[in-house]
């Protein structure tokens, strides 16, 4: 009896420790002294991920060109968003990606690239959904890193920065399954689809009045909204592995003279995620086949996390990850053969980020 | 029972159960059920006798409807799968109803579950206190214990009912679930402007943290003098030269003064009363009265400059890009779940639907 309670009081106890993390944890202080302005990290935990980026980063062929003239027209077919790279240039992009996208996959050129009947490989057909695919994941990573440099900075991102050698990034959604009944869509998944329309649409994370007195205030927003905004912001706080105030300042959520500066490179970033999904993700709706599909028969989308992956700066800024050095997808491409006035006519433009 | 117990004593006896001191009037009892080893442990180790009452009995079957309505309610919403249940009990909930209903009674799926679970909760939480009160008046004592548990369901009535209907809505009460609530109390601070700059906030902490300083302070202080009998009150108070009179010294000694046998409760249950009370007191006076309470500690001196720690951002903020909308539910619903939402948007191509509530891409690259 006496000792049947001691070790269900012991058992109890190791169940709790469970969840525990590995001491030491650490606070960097990163505003003023005693306002809270403070990152919590566990030093162990970060250098183990940090390291095992380092271990996985895959090593680059070659070195990008001093001078690159574009291929003399007539020297591919069907080329569309590389047109601007020399040969020696595209074939060592085409190396990079298959290493950074279809390293795992095993199938190595013939991932993207169709075997015809005569066992050789047909670097012109578009019968594979993956080299569709590639194509405007490419053309995206050229508008990300052109256009969005007031979130991905001067390196910006490669194909690595998201894929880490796999088909399929670590982290992407689908709308969520609808509940079978109306109490499930109640209850549950309020929370998804409130992430769901942030990473869509324009929805706001607005809660906060800005004036004192209630009876100054026309502000809507209940308390049980401002928990869906809080989800939100708890999606972006895991896929950065932050806390709140790597963008707010400790006292006042909502003020931005007193944020941080990473508050605003994090605006441009939600941007970014939402004109990426919308301008990229959900046209290539009719290529994906069915085992790419969500519950509801959607594509993959982008979110924070895609890139983050619980690093505040993708990958802590591993240069593997990185799109400068890569002429491929550092600047918005041309066909073969065209001009970028040719692209510009063709509505190919990008989506044009912030300055 | 002419048995001595404090936790020093290593020997539990064992005899018939005690009864108890009668009351007066009818006051039938269930009987004591025996001694527990480990209830000896921490307290006595005789269990009962129990009595159980009208209002008891009220109190249990309300009280258990409402929690088991609450498990069903969260087993439904993980479609009656007991493993999710278990997994993810955490996480479930039971909403109130959303802002589109008022202070109206909505469908039980919309937020009815949570009328009906409040309501049953607070009958029995009701008839508990009603069971305190006239058990202590049954027994002659003071009502003490029933009042201080009244200064709780105060700070409960003032979340759940009182400030609901003061803001018009349901959609302001705390929903049911561990983390559900907890996330509540989050964005509740930080839609009124953080609620540290709230002074009956600030002043419901120092109750709370001067309650556990007094609590600290009381108990050490007994426990200190327990082998010289310190926890006897009454012989202590009538004899000369007892542990009550060195404890007592003790503290004039360290600080010059100290509280009586008798005010040293006084002032444990103020201060414990007293952090529920201010504390539903602050949270009336949020949204009723104040909006954002960082700005209304602004406008009183409470808020210091702090220095500007932060150069220019890197990327200043463009003229209106931070006049987006507030955060409020779409009119129609959520993109992927509605159906009628569905209908505004085809993929090209396909017969898939997809919907973005007001999607303005465009608007938003052009800011």
């Amino acid at each position: 009896m006496k000792t049947r309670g001691l070790s269900l009081m012991a058992t109890g106890a190791l169940l709790f420790a469970a969840g525990c993390e590995l001491p030491p944890v650490d606070a960097v202080d990163l505003g003023f002294r005693g306002v809270g302005m403070q990152q919590v990290v566990n030093p162990g935990t970060l250098q183990d991920s940090m390291q095992a980026i380092a271990a996985r980063a895959p090593s680059i062929s070659g070195e990008p060109p001093a001078n690159m003239v574009p291929a003399p027209e007539g020297t591919w077919e069907n080329v569309q968003v590389l047109g601007h790279l020399s040969e020696a240039e595209f074939n060592r992009f085409m190396l990079n990606i298959t290493i950074w996208v279809a390293q795992n996959t095993g199938q190595g050129c013939n991932y993207c690239h169709v075997v015809n009947d005569e066992g050789q490989v047909n670097f012109v057909a578009d019968d594979i959904y993956t080299k569709v695919v590639s194509r405007d994941m490419i053309r995206m990573t050229q508008d990300i890193n052109a256009n969005w440099s007031s979130h991905v900075g001067d390196v910006g991102v490669n194909c690595w920065t998201c894929h880490q050698g796999e088909a399929l990034p670590t982290n992407y959604w689908f709308f969520a399954e609808d509940g079978r009944r109306d109490i499930q869509r109640y209850f549950v998944n309020e929370r998804d689809r409130q992430i769901e329309r942030y990473n869509l649409d324009e929805a706001g994370v607005r809660v906060i009045s800005q004036t004192a007195l209630a009876g100054d205030s026309d502000n809507p927003v209940s308390t049980n909204d401002t928990r869906h905004a809080y989800w939100v912001m708890l999606q972006m706080s895991e896929a950065l592995g932050v806390n709140c105030t790597y963008c707010h300042t400790s006292a006042r959520f909502s003020d931005w003279e007193e944020s941080p500066p990473a508050r605003v490179t994090a605006l441009r970033g939600v941007r970014m995620v939402r004109a990426m999904n919308e301008s990229y993700m959900l046209p290539l709706q009719a290529e994906w086949p069915e085992n790419r599909l969500g519950p509801l028969g959607d594509g993959p989308k982008l979110q924070c996390a895609t890139c983050h992956i619980g690093a505040y700066k993708p990958q802590y800024s591993n240069p593997a990850s990185y799109g400068a050095g890569h002429p491929a997808i550092n600047r918005i491409g041309v066909p073969h053969g065209g001009s970028s006035d040719a692209m510009m006519t063709m509505g190919m433009e990008g989506t044009q980020g912030m300055p | 029972m002419a048995e001595y117990q404090n936790l020093f004593t290593q020997v539990q006896v064992r005899h018939t159960p005690d009864p108890g001191v009668p009351a007066s009037g009818g006051d039938p009892r269930i009987p004591a059920a025996g001694f527990s080893y480990w209830l000896g442990k921490i307290g006595d180790a005789q269990l009962g006798p129990v009595y159980l009452g009208w209002a008891g009995v009220l109190a249990l079957v309300t009280g258990g409807l409402s929690i088991f309505f609450m498990g069903m309610v969260m087993l439904a919403s993980v479609s009656w799968d007991p493993v999710q249940f278990v997994r993810l009990l955490p996480w479930l909930s039971v909403e109130p109803p959303g802002p589109e209903w008022g202070l109206r009674i909505p469908p039980l799926n919309q937020g009815g579950w949570w009328i009906w679970c409040g309501f049953l909760l607070t009958v029995s939480i009701f008839a508990w206190w009603y069971r305190m009160y006239s058990r202590a008046r049954k027994l002659g004592m003071g009502t003490h214990v029933a009042w201080s548990f009244a200064a709780a369901i105060w700070l409960f009535l003032v979340l759940g009912f009182i400030r609901p209907i003061l803001m018009g809505s349901w959609s302001e009460a705390v929903p049911f679930g561990i983390f559900p609530h907890l996330d509540w109390t989050a964005a509740f601070s930080i839609r009124y402007g953080n609620l540290f700059y709230n002074p009956f906030h600030m002043l419901s902490i120092a109750f709370l943290y001067g309650s556990a300083l007094l609590f600290a302070m009381h108990a050490a202080t007994i426990l200190a003098v327990a082998k010289m009998g310190g926890e006897r009150e009454i012989d202590q108070i009538t004899d000369r030269g007892t542990a009550a009179e060195r404890s007592q010294l003790f503290w004039r000694w360290t600080m010059g003064f100290n509280a009586t046998m008798e005010s040293i409760h006084r002032w444990a249950w103020w201060f414990a009363a007293l952090t529920v009370i201010t504390g539903g007191i602050g949270i009336v006076l949020t949204g009723t009265a104040v909006d954002n309470w960082y700005l209304w500690g602004q406008k009183h001196g409470l808020v210091p400059d702090y220095p500007q720690v932060w150069g220019d951002p890197a990327v200043p903020v463009q003229p209106g890009e931070l006049d987006g909308p507030m955060l409020a539910p779409p009119a129609q619903g959520f993109p992927g779940l509605d159906t009628s939402m569905h209908e505004v948007f085809v993929v090209p191509g396909t017969d898939v639907r997809v919907s973005f509530a007001e999607v303005t891409p465009s608007q938003e690259i052009v800011r």
